[in-house]
């Protein structure tokens, strides 16, 4: 176990948008904290990996798009990966995700689970 | 105090200006850390927190590396270490009230204190006086960045 790993399982997506900034922002708080930060997008979180979508949603009105969050969050480091199977749920294809996301299965997220120091979920 | 693009900035601190940190050698052979106005500046002014890292307390941080989070509702990343030591101590008082090293960066606001590897070789990368304020002033005008 890498106890410097930490894993956010983030399943929130476009239909709840206030619940779309946090987790990002836990991420690169994590990253700034000198924790290797890995993102799993599952259910809904995978829509905000689709090109172009990220950018309309807002969490909270008047502010930053969520798709600031996540390049706030990418900068910092944090890995990003989609699960294959939710791309499927939303009709989506690997071209048309966002650059710098790892397409992996869901024994790669318990992978991740067992080395990482937490892990949570949004 | 000096004031440079609109950030105070004392003369007699020891800078790591692309970090945005500075360093004061304590009587006790300490050294006390924080920021800078300008980092103040660069993470919106308000601070949400700023916390002392708990997992490297009492162990080795290398210069640059990370010794604190500060965290703003725009902004969060690392206060990294001046120079190499040892974290021994924060500053208890941030964790009641953060916005201390907004409002009082280079006194009440200080953010932990380390025990220095080398001060003395160490202390020459940093910037300092008139001539470190010159470098710190040049590194706003390129950044295009000023407190006011």
């Amino acid at each position: 176990m890498a106890d410097d790993q930490v894993l956010i399982i983030m399943t929130s997506g476009p239909d709840t948008p206030r619940r779309c900034a946090t987790p990002f922002f836990f991420a690169t708080l994590a990253a700034a904290m000198e924790y290797q930060a890995k993102m799993f997008f599952t259910i809904d979180g995978t829509l905000l990996l689709k090109k172009g979508l990220a950018e309309t949603v807002y969490p909270k009105e008047g502010g930053k798009p969520v798709s600031d969050f996540m390049q706030d969050a990418l900068d910092a480091g944090v890995e990003f990966f989609a699960c294959t199977a939710s791309t499927e749920l939303h009709d989506l294809e690997p071209e048309d995700l966002i650059d710098g996301v790892k397409m992996v299965g869901g024994a790669y997220m318990w992978q991740m689970a067992e080395e990482s120091a937490q892990t949570l979920t949004f | 105090m000096t004031i440079i693009r609109g950030c105070e900035l004392p003369e007699d601190l020891y800078y790591l200006i692309d970090k945005h940190v500075w360093a004061k050698p304590l009587e006790s052979g300490l050294v006390r850390v924080g920021m800078t106005a300008p980092a103040v500046g660069m993470a919106g002014g308000k601070l949400a927190g700023v916390t002392v890292s708990r997992r490297k307390m009492d162990k080795l941080v290398p210069q640059g590396k990370s010794v604190a989070t500060v965290e703003s509702s725009k902004y969060v990343g690392p206060v990294p270490a001046p120079v190499t030591g040892t974290l021994v101590k924060k500053n208890e008082k941030l964790a009641d009230d953060p916005n201390l090293a907004a409002n009082d960066p280079y006194g009440e606001g200080w953010i932990a204190e380390l025990d220095p590897t080398d001060w003395e070789g160490e202390k020459a990368s940093l910037a300092t006086g008139a001539s470190g304020l010159a470098a710190y002033e040049a590194a706003l005008e390129e950044a295009g960045f000023s407190c006011d």
